[in-house]
């Protein structure tokens, strides 16, 4: 990937100028959803292209692209795939910034989809325009007020950048995604990768200012070991977490050997992904936990301790620690005599780590365990557990892990409070501080897990 | 499909340092008997054919053969079962003794060549305990890939049972890797099993396809 062909992306996601051919005023259309989102956000020159209507959305339509007298960074294509080279044609001709190709019937529809892709890829190429897609649902640019997707959601401006395969997929992740504390910096339906692959996108996103962390979900990769490199590139920058859906079996198919029998596809995936520095993560569940711990907190080093008020949570996640080989080192003296000096502590008899500061603990001997913890050196990252007893403050304990948390900003924070009604304030205060939250301790254990750093 | 013939896959594995058990191949009884009284029992008699891929199934393999008496009577079987068949010769190897690995390549039509380790006999068959990554790999990679075998603590050792010489099988395993990578035309390779003691790392059983 080179210099140039980020510049052109940039033409994409950051337009000053978007034609839209195939807008339409009918509802519940994608050409319709389309130009609402346009609409919806950012100020930018919108041109309609519509042979059919003279209107749209109260704009004058155009019968064509060439008639369109302005410069257009981007145009956006969703008309029925037989009419798009034609289209592509006039877009070459104008020497338009790029091209999004929202329509299928491509190469995912058989065999004349196929040479409909090849054509409108070549003629994009030869004029050096940067094409995403066919059959895609669009890109949103957070940053930008830029949303040229059919999705049903504007996800608020964040750190994470959502690569997809599947359009429904980032459907599904931008609304289960909207009420928590993250965000989205770039949302990509990639489609077919007619033109622009997965591996380009990646390395735009490597670049990306805007971008901390990169979620992706596919089925399939065209190009492994591109892939692969581009992987191993992104992730010495930023965490790539990915799902890959589709755990056929086509491996074993007629094998002859054990290599053949076991190495199903799923698993040829998960060691490209490992070998290649990917998260790889099993559901859409995790995929959202740890993508929000990778957002949240640093990453940090394999030495974690963990508080507690409650002996079960604290077993449990001892367990998930074993289990995960997650380090968990001895506290040291210092820290000890740290502890002594402080009354709240004088009825924890055990200082160990997992250190159980017991049932009755109050917001003052959470503050002066937590503090003592992470003032340890070799202490890289923290469980911070609750299970709600008559006398504990949910909220005030919030506050001071939050306080604790800038104090100590090298220091992974992790939470689990582990309730839902008489915690929901304290968690919502946490997240918002941008320290995840998880219910479940083997959720939170897991997420502590995808922070640290392995070599 | 077929087998890679017993030549070239000795060639192929010199060429690419990977290290096998003491083998070679035999038509004539008497020079099988000469190069055995060199080798010394115990001694391990296989067919070696371009076209079987199961050999013991036709009992066309048979280990631990301790003295000349047990080599003649295992020739004159083996000769018997495999009369009528297209075979290149009868294997005669060195039997060492250490834990069985399985080892693997297989070729992916959209990642290339995938390796592949795990402890052989029935902790493949059964536990499928095995580790898969895709070449080109170094070596620090193909320790990662054997320390992820879920048996690895038997690799290291456990209690009265010697172990194997990782080191030397995670270069067993670079140098597969390089073989898969320059070695187009083979289509998979099998190296089941594989015997790993604190000293070496050697490939007892070998099966390359084309």
């Amino acid at each position: 990937m080179n210099v140039k062909k980020i510049k052109k992306i940039n033409y994409i996601f950051n337009p000053k100028s978007i034609a839209v051919v195939g807008a339409s005023d009918k509802e519940l259309t994608v050409g319709n959803g389309l130009i609402k989102n346009l609409e919806s956000e950012g100020e930018r020159k919108l041109f309609y292209v519509n042979p059919n209507d003279n209107e749209v959305l109260g704009r004058e339509t155009y019968k064509k692209i060439s008639h369109i007298k302005s410069k257009i960074d981007l145009v956006i294509i969703i008309v029925h795939a037989g009419l798009i080279p034609q289209i592509i044609k006039e877009c070459c001709a104008k020497k338009v910034g790029g091209i999004l190709v929202i329509s299928n019937g491509f190469s995912e529809a058989g065999e004349e989809g196929k040479k409909l892709e090849k054509e409108i890829t070549t003629m994009a190429s030869k004029a050096d325009i940067p094409l995403i897609g066919p059959n895609c649902l669009g890109v949103i640019n957070t940053w930008a007020d830029l949303n040229a997707s059919f999705s049903p959601i504007n996800p608020q401006k964040g750190d994470i950048a959502l690569l997809s395969q599947s359009g429904s997929m980032v459907d599904a992740i931008l609304d289960i995604s909207a009420e928590e504390s993250f965000g989205f910096s770039k949302v990509i339906s990639y489609g077919n990768e007619a033109d622009l692959t997965l591996e380009d996108f990646l390395l735009y996103l490597k670049n990306d200012k805007e971008t901390k962390v990169i979620a992706l979900y596919f089925e399939a990769i065209k190009n492994g070991q591109g892939f692969m490199e581009a992987v191993r590139e992104v992730s010495k920058y930023k965490p790539v977490v990915a799902i890959k859906a589709g755990k056929g079996a086509q491996g074993q198919k007629a094998a002859t050997t054990h290599t053949g029998a076991l190495s199903t596809d799923y698993e040829i995936y998960k060691a490209a992904l490992k070998q290649s520095g990917a998260i790889q993560v099993d559901s859409l569940e995790e995929m959202l936990d740890v993508i929000e711990v990778l957002d949240f907190q640093p990453r940090c080093e394999n030495n974690i301790a963990i508080i507690t008020n409650g002996g079960g949570l604290g077993v449990l996640a001892t367990d998930y620690c074993e289990e995960m080989k997650i380090n968990l080192p001895e506290l040291e003296n210092k820290t000890i005599r740290l502890m002594e000096k402080e009354e709240s502590m004088e009825k924890v008899l055990t200082k160990r780590n997992p250190l159980d500061i017991i049932g009755d603990a109050v917001s003052a001997r959470y503050e002066a365990g937590i503090r003592s913890l992470l003032e340890q050196e070799n202490i890289s990252g923290l469980l911070i557990m609750q299970s709600m007893q008559i006398m504990t403050e949910p909220l005030e304990n919030a506050k001071i892990i939050v306080e604790l948390n800038k104090k100590f900003p090298k220091k992974a924070i992790v939470c689990c409070f582990a309730g839902k009604k008489l915690v929901a304030e304290a968690i919502e205060y946490l997240e918002k501080n941008k320290i995840p939250n998880y219910a479940d301790p083997y959720r939170a254990v897991n997420a502590l897990n995808n922070l640290i750093k392995r070599k | 499909m077929e087998i890679l013939s017993f030549e070239e896959t000795r060639k192929l594995l010199l060429k690419y340092k990977i290290p096998f058990c003491k083998t070679e191949i035999f038509n004539s009884k008497e020079k099988a008997l000469a190069y055995v009284k060199k080798i010394g029992f115990p001694i391990a008699l296989k067919i070696h054919s371009r076209t079987i891929f199961h050999k013991s199934e036709i009992g066309g393999v048979k280990v631990g053969i301790n003295n000349e008496e047990e080599f003649s009577v295992a020739w004159d079987e083996m000769k018997q079962n495999t009369e009528l068949r297209n075979i290149e010769g009868i294997l005669v190897q060195e039997m060492v003794s250490g834990n069985e690995i399985a080892i693997g390549m297989k070729r992916d039509p959209q990642f290339g060549p995938v390796l592949m380790v795990g402890l052989g006999g029935i902790f493949i068959e059964v536990l499928k305990d095995v580790a898969f990554r895709i070449a080109p790999m170094e070596k620090s990679e193909a320790i990662k890939m054997i320390k992820e075998i879920k048996g690895y603590k038997l690799l290291e050792g456990y209690r009265n049972r010697e172990g194997v010489n990782v080191d030397k099988l995670a270069m067993l395993l670079v140098n597969l890797s390089k073989l898969s990578i320059k070695e187009k035309n083979i289509l998979s390779i099998d190296f089941n099993p594989v015997m790993g003691n604190n000293k070496n790392v050697l490939v007892a059983d070998f099966r390359l396809t084309i």
